[in-house]
């Protein structure tokens, strides 16, 4: 773990030029990509989404470290190998039909890149039919679906049901959340979990994925 | 001959010089010119454009800074807001101050047990009669996301039901401009007539863009609705310093104020001359949790530099709110926040003071909260109505009178006290001063517990008085035709 010492130093601290220059160093050396990712820049992450939990650090601070990941991700997945993965799961995540808001939405997307899933943004007013499609498209493990009103929560149930009727709903792990949800709502409409805000959709998504 | 009196200075917040205030009203017209927004409502599109603002792919409109200022020039500069009987309840104008509750909390405290549960329309009705019955709580809004209503009218429901539980002007909220044509007509039964109601206007409709910078359709459906039917309205977008926002409070209120310039352009390029009242939400985003803060001091700070751009510059009654908490229950963190916000909302002269009542970030709603805050209102009201200087109040002749008195006199006894303590002196209903051992036997209570029972006897004895059958027959009809 030490060989990464700098890395994950520079991850946390969302120093980007230090943290992509150490990623440059580590991959001149030599260094096994997947280990790069997994005890470099994962590792980092963790520390970091312990450090949010603890309340050690804000989310702008935390929002940073996943930037810094990204950016040298950018000079890793190039060089990953058949078979090598980068992601923890594969997340489709967009606010319903009707629905204009993003910044819950957008903050739990943020996060969960930062967690290590590779997310797929489908912005805001996604239609039951735009998930399905999407879902089939790029055979997601998690649909994340957000409404901050609650005169558009009903199109929460109605994508579950799209999903449903597309034949992909036992593929798929659905988890809702927004200001009007709650975890009642999400036994309701048969969502398998609901996150009450962006830190907590991480840990359920986690949780689905069979990951602590 | 009578000299003229001392005059009184009643204690005004100021935070803004002048310097300040232009320099973020000139970077509100620079965003709305230089950066420019999105308009998703077909009509209000073609207005701008016919206006003179450029239009580039579609929806995207920069607006130049004349059309701003002329539409601050046309908008009226007092909006007056009757009660629901046609008396004059709240001339909002210079600094005149009034406070109210909020909408659309998720969650309330249930009276009775305590606990925290999904609202109901019940919920809507019991805090529009609690409105009714406190002296310091000026209007009312619904409070609540009521659960047993029909979701695709559920603001129609709300309405419906404060109508009929208070008398008090209402600030409500619709989805769009089908269900505020709803809402238009129960309102036109409770006047008499739409003539009378657009007279004596007793509501105002609250409505928000989607920061940064984006006009929906449905938003600019409802400000088109109310600047056609003369309805005041407020359009605060959720400019929030680090979501919707700039975390930096300088350019969150000139991206909250350019949107709603950009409101009131469309507005006043409607109907010239509709009422609108003023004024972004800018709060804080909490950088742990994510959420609006409703407890924090950027929200009260940025509506008192408001207050001095009112006065600086716009000249238009403005939005505001206060008397709202983070505190999931109603302990030591909601009452110093509630008092904060009340304290200096008052302090910057504000005008229209929503949100009282709130905990949890506004998720849940609290009649005990809203009790209290009545209380503190009135503490505000004392202490920002200052200390006036004359001979009465220099009590010299109280003084000889009591000084000269042989036996260890206090002026507790004087006449001059009993004249003049209810208006010298706050005098607290709720915050207890007893002497302890009062204070035990009277059941050692603290101040939830006491606004708790005082929530409970208004509501049990205030007599909301009741509409006429007519009128609440022809709520009814409007409802079942839904």
């Amino acid at each position: 773990m030490s060989e990464f010492k700098a890395l994950i130093e520079a991850v946390t601290k969302g120093d980007i030029s230090k943290a992509v220059a150490e990623t440059q160093k580590a991959i001149d050396a030599g260094g096994f990509i997947q280990a790069i990712i997994d005890e470099g820049l994962i590792a980092a992450m963790d520390e970091v989404g312990d450090n949010f939990s603890k309340g050690t650090i804000f989310v702008p601070q935390m929002l940073r470290s996943a930037k810094t990941m990204q950016e040298c991700m950018k000079l890793l997945e190039p060089l990953l190998k058949e078979g090598d993965t980068s992601s923890k799961g594969k997340v489709i995540i967009g606010t319903v039909k009707g629905d204009l808001h993003d910044i819950g939405k957008n903050l739990v997307a943020m996060m969960m890149e930062g967690a290590g899933f590779t997310v797929t943004d489908l912005g805001v007013d996604v239609s039951p039919e735009k998930f399905v499609q999407k879902a089939q498209e790029v055979e997601p493990d998690i649909v994340a679906i957000s409404a901050l009103l609650s005169t558009t929560m009903p199109a929460m149930p109605q994508t579950i049901e799209a999903l449903q009727k597309a034949g992909i709903r036992d593929k798929v792990k659905v988890i809702i959340g927004g200001a009007p949800v709650t975890a009642k709502y999400a036994q309701e409409i048969k969502a398998d979990s609901y996150g009450a805000d962006a830190g907590s959709a991480v840990t359920e998504a986690k949780k689905l994925m069979g990951i602590s | 001959m009578k000299q003229i009196g001392i005059p009184t200075l009643q204690p005004r917040l100021k935070v803004l010089n002048r310097e300040q205030a232009l320099a973020i009203h000139t970077a509100a017209l620079e965003i709305l010119e230089k950066i420019g927004f999105k308009m998703e409502h077909p009509r209000a599109l073609q207005l701008l454009s016919d206006a003179g603002c450029r239009v580039s792919n579609g929806e995207r409109v920069k607006l130049p800074s004349y059309l701003a200022e002329k539409a601050i020039k046309s908008a009226p500069k007092q909006i007056t807001l009757y009660d629901q009987r046609g008396n004059k309840a709240m001339p909002l104008v210079n600094g005149n101050s009034f406070y109210g509750t909020g909408s659309d909390a998720t969650f309330t405290l249930d009276l009775e047990t305590g606990q925290r549960r999904r609202s109901t329309l019940r919920d809507v009705a019991n805090f529009a009669r609690l409105v009714d019955g406190l002296d310091n709580i000026a209007f009312n809004m619904s409070m609540a996301n009521p659960e047993d209503a029909p979701i695709e009218n559920i603001y129609v429901f709300a309405f419906a039901e404060m109508v009929k539980n208070t008398n008090k002007p209402i600030v409500f909220i619709a989805d769009s401009g089908r269900d505020m044509a709803k809402i238009y007509e129960i309102a036109c039964v409770v006047a008499g007539s739409e003539e009378e109601l657009q007279g004596k206007p007793f509501l105002l409709s609250y409505s928000e863009a989607i920061s940064p910078l984006r006009f929906p359709e449905n938003v600019m459906e409802r400000l088109i609705f109310c600047a056609e039917k003369r309805i005041p309205i407020c359009f605060p977008s959720g400019s929030n310093a680090g979501g919707g926002a700039p975390v930096t409070l300088a350019g969150a209120m000139a991206l909250g104020i350019a949107e709603n310039l950009v409101g009131l352009v469309v507005h006043q390029l409607v109907g010239e001359g509709s009422p609108f009242l003023f004024g972004p939400n800018v709060s804080a985003l909490d950088m742990r949790s994510a959420v609006v803060s409703y407890g924090c001091p950027e929200w009260s700070l940025t509506q008192a530099a408001l207050a001095d751009m009112r006065d600086e510059i716009y000249g238009l009654p403005i939005w505001a709110y206060a008397g709202a908490s983070d505190a999931k229950v109603m302990d030591a963190q909601a009452g110093s926040e509630a008092m904060f916000s009340i304290v200096t909302a008052l302090l910057s002269r504000s005008n229209l003071i929503h949100d009282v009542g709130f905990l949890e970030y506004g998720s849940t709603s609290s009649l005990e909260m809203v009790t209290m805050a009545d209380e503190l209102v009135a503490m505000s009201r004392s202490f920002v109505e200052g200390i006036p200087v004359n001979d009465e109040t220099l009590a010299l002749e109280a003084i000889e009178r009591v000084a000269n008195t042989d036996t260890n006199s206090i002026f507790l006894m004087d006449d001059h006290t009993f004249e003049h303590f209810m208006q010298a002196h706050f005098l607290p209903k709720l915050l207890d001063r007893s002497r302890y051992d009062s204070w035990e036997a009277a059941g050692s209570t603290d101040l939830y517990t006491r606004c708790n029972s005082e929530a409970k006897r208004i509501l049990s004895q205030n007599q909301v008085e009741c509409k006429p059958d007519d009128v609440l027959k022809g709520i009814d009809k409007i409802l079942q035709r839904l």
